[in-house]
């Protein structure tokens, strides 16, 4: 095997050193042949037992077979179809000075129609997420009845608390202070009493609200933390409860329930949980349009005139965390990101009603009750 | 029998190269958000192919990257249509009708049974279009959608009487795969019944009903009697793989193709004992970074991590414990991939091929090349569904 020497001969056969066998591509039945290169011609010349030459496959044209064996080497020819010829793994090194294109791959796919297909995917996962889903979640929102947005609610309150939680403690819990619960209910009675509305406190230090389907308002007790006043949270709850009286969020969840497997579809095993939680992000940060943001706002600041507090409220809140820690925060992006939106501090401004007479939005009792909530 | 006549299979791949090959394609697959995933999944099996080697010649699979690829962008452009618009639609009557959405999993899942099936036999078909051995092409005769039909039937009969009907199941598909699947002209054939599984599959039964036996007295009278289902349930689990390696067994021993036939003897004691030690290793291997990161969770001051995230997510200290995240995150991803390669597929592969023979290869002279099959689709059902993540 290793005193084998591979030598060059001219156009005729010569004697041949390397030995192997050649499957035609038409039956899988081995012939034995005798291997020996034509240097002037390039060529790989390939002769039965008898010593007749059966094929010349030219140096250009010899393609490796890539396998996991070093063993033995195949080789099939850009010239010969289905041919393959079986050869020791020795020989390897012979034939890769020679066939300057042993490596090559041939490609099946043109690239144009590649780039076709991948434009027509995107825009076939675009409308669906852009226009379809959208669309019809919005009309589906109307008609569902309120126990199925409850259920609704319910499920995505889960996904929530499930994504802010950690492994090791579970799910992220609910605070529930009786007195804070107590002061909570009473401050939203008195805000919207025609409107059926829980607001629950999660355990956590993100300053945000957002709204579920259902009519359930959740404030993270990082929120309550930070405002001055109780005044400052029921304006915050009024607007809420906006979003919850037009369904905001139950075509924003009924939106991610047609979205999730779409972009199951398109990122393989391992960005699956990463989809989870990007949606999530999507129902706390609760991107909404500018129009739904206004109508927010308006009823807010309807709600708060009528509870004799003062719309001008929220304004404070929000400037002062502005200050304090910049435009990224999220409670921030929900409320002023938008262009137009840092007008809305001055809209709250506006609408507090000439001469009103505010009084106190909670005692002070159940003020110190709300924010002792989570202890 | 003559001696030339017998094909004994060859296994020829080296556990280290594969390991290597599984590393690389798990790096490339992160680094493009999972784009790589069909030239990876081409690479592996043109490895696993070329490294079967029945009468000593290797398989060779001529799939390509781009191709897969290009299937993959079909099934997205149907997929998407359909299972954005069927999922909210699901979600919603769900919803209205129960008030809860189990119903929309529970239908999204079933109703995705018999595309499931659909889309397994194309893909089978395209891997055997893609598969060469001696030169001649491999190939699968049409037939998804009668396969999706009997998939659906077969099943409704396997859950309507408890179980006892899966060996008739797996007999009935194997051989709807089989008779329609050709090495060049010659196409295979299913012999046999589908009652030579039965013997196989009476201790999956035997334990399985003591099982469920004894749970429901625990449930209903003597709670005592739940310790009794531990050893029924473990032995009714080695019974569901023993099952699984005899039916290979014997549905191959009773597959003939013209002359051709096979002789099998994979060990199920030997499968049972690559799979438990091989998952044994995986979950230690991986358990380890995952219970450090614990530890220096646990150190850390309470609540401290979550709190710089959610309120300063740009801090210096919150970025690292982001990218320490990501990077275990991937990190394990990665590794899974390559360990399960090296310590679980690659190991069955040798043993069921080491553990075949075929038989009667003089008939092999009959048989002509056929034509190459386009297959436009590549799979990509399958694919999307991602189904088959073996390999
Ligand atoms: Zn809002």
């Amino acid at each position: 095997m290793t005193e084998r020497t591979i030598i060059a001969v001219g156009s005729r056969a010569a004697p041949y050193h390397a030995n192997g066998r050649l499957f035609d591509g038409q039956s899988p039945v081995a012939q034995p042949v005798a291997l020996s290169f034509d240097d002037a011609a390039k060529t790989l010349v390939i002769a039965t037992d008898e010593g007749d030459i059966a094929h010349q496959w030219p140096f250009e044209s010899l393609r490796r077979v890539p396998g996991a064996a070093a063993d033995q080497l195949v080789v099939s020819s850009t010239d010969a179809g289905d041919a393959r010829l079986h050869m020791p793994g020795g020989d390897a090194r012979l034939i890769r000075t020679r066939a300057p294109k042993l490596d090559r791959r041939h490609l099946r796919v043109r690239r144009g129609r590649l780039a076709g297909l991948v434009v027509a995917a995107v825009a076939a996962v675009a409308l669906m997420l852009a226009v379809l889903v959208p669309a019809l979640a919005d009309r589906l929102a109307n008609y569902l009845p309120p126990e199925g947005e409850a259920a609704l609610g319910e499920a995505t309150l889960a996904q929530v608390r499930n994504a802010l939680g950690d492994a090791l403690m579970g799910p992220l819990p609910m605070c529930d202070g009786p007195e804070g619960l107590e002061a909570l209910a009473a401050l939203q009675d008195r805000l919207s009493p025609e409107a059926d509305v829980t607001v629950r406190v999660l355990d956590h230090p993100m300053v945000n609200a957002f709204a579920l389907p259902g009519g359930v308002v959740i404030l993270f007790d990082g929120l309550i933390q930070t405002a001055d006043s109780a005044e400052e949270v029921a304006a915050v709850l009024a607007h809420e409860t906006g979003h919850v009286v037009a369904r905001d969020p139950t075509r924003t969840a009924l939106r991610s329930a047609g979205s999730i497997g779409v972009l199951d579809l398109l990122f393989g095993d391992f960005a699956g949980g990463a989809m989870v939680l990007f949606l999530t992000e999507r129902i706390i940060s609760a991107s909404y349009t500018q129009e739904a943001e206004a109508a927010a706002d308006s009823y807010a600041h309807e709600a708060l005139a009528r509870a004799s507090i003062s719309p001008a409220a929220i304004a404070t809140l929000f400037e002062r965390i502005k200050a304090e820690r910049g435009d990224a925060d999220p409670i921030v992006q929900h409320f002023l990101a938008h262009p137009a939106m840092a007008d809305r501090i001055e809209a709250a401004r506006a609408a507090v009603p000439e001469g009103q007479r505010t009084e106190p939005a909670l005692s002070d009792a159940a003020w110190a009750g709300l924010r002792a909530i989570c202890d | 029998m003559s001696v030339d006549e017998v094909a004994p299979v060859a296994f020829a791949g080296r556990r280290g190269s594969l390991m290597a090959l599984a590393l690389r394609v798990g790096l490339l697959t992160l680094a493009t958000l999972g784009v790589y995933r069909f030239w990876g999944r081409t690479r592996l099996r043109r490895w696993y192919w070329s490294a079967v080697q029945p009468g000593g010649d290797p398989l060779e699979y001529t799939g390509d990257g781009a191709e897969k690829f290009a299937g993959f962008l079909m099934a997205v452009c149907v997929l998407a249509l359909w299972l954005g618009v069927v999922n909210l639609l699901l979600m919603f009557v769900s919803l209205s009708w129960l008030a809860a959405p189990w119903l929309a999993y529970v239908l999204s899942v079933v109703g995705l049974i018999p595309v499931w099936a659909y889309a397994r036999y194309r893909a089978r078909a395209y891997m055997l279009a893609r598969t060469r051995w001696r030169g001649i092409r491999f190939g699968m005769a049409p037939g998804a959608a009668g396969y999706a039909g009997r998939v659906c039937l077969h099943g409704m009969f396997t859950l309507a009487t408890l179980g006892a009907l899966w060996p008739r199941m797996t007999f009935k598909l194997e051989k709807y795969r089989t008779d329609r699947t050709y090495f060049g002209t010659l196409r295979l054939h299913q012999g046999g019944q589908w009652t030579i599984l039965l013997p196989a599959y009476t201790p999956v039964l035997v334990c399985g009903a003591f099982a469920l036996a004894s749970l429901l007295l625990a449930a209903t009278s003597t709670p005592r009697m739940v310790w009794l289902a531990v050893p029924f349930g473990i032995g009714a689990l080695y019974g569901i793989v023993r099952y699984r390696v005899l039916s290979i067994r014997l549905m191959a021993e009773a597959k003939t193709a013209g002359g051709l036939s096979l002789i099998a003897t994979p060990d199920p004691v030997r499968v049972a004992r690559i799979v438990g030690f091989g998952w044994l290793a995986i979950t230690i291997v991986l358990a380890l970074p995952l219970i450090g990161a614990a530890f220096v969770y646990a150190l850390a001051p309470a609540g401290r991590i979550e709190l710089l995230l959610a309120t300063d997510p740009t801090n210096p200290l919150a970025l690292l414990a982001l990218a320490l995240f990501l990077i275990l995150y991937f990190g394990l991803f990665v590794a899974y991939g390559v360990l399960r390669h090296g310590l679980i597929t690659m190991p069955l592969w040798r043993h069921y091929a080491e553990s075949l023979t075929v038989t009667g290869t003089s008939a092999l002279a009959a048989v002509r090349q056929r034509d190459r099959q386009a297959a436009p689709e590549a799979g990509g059902l399958a694919e999307a569904l991602d189904i088959g993540a073996a390999i």
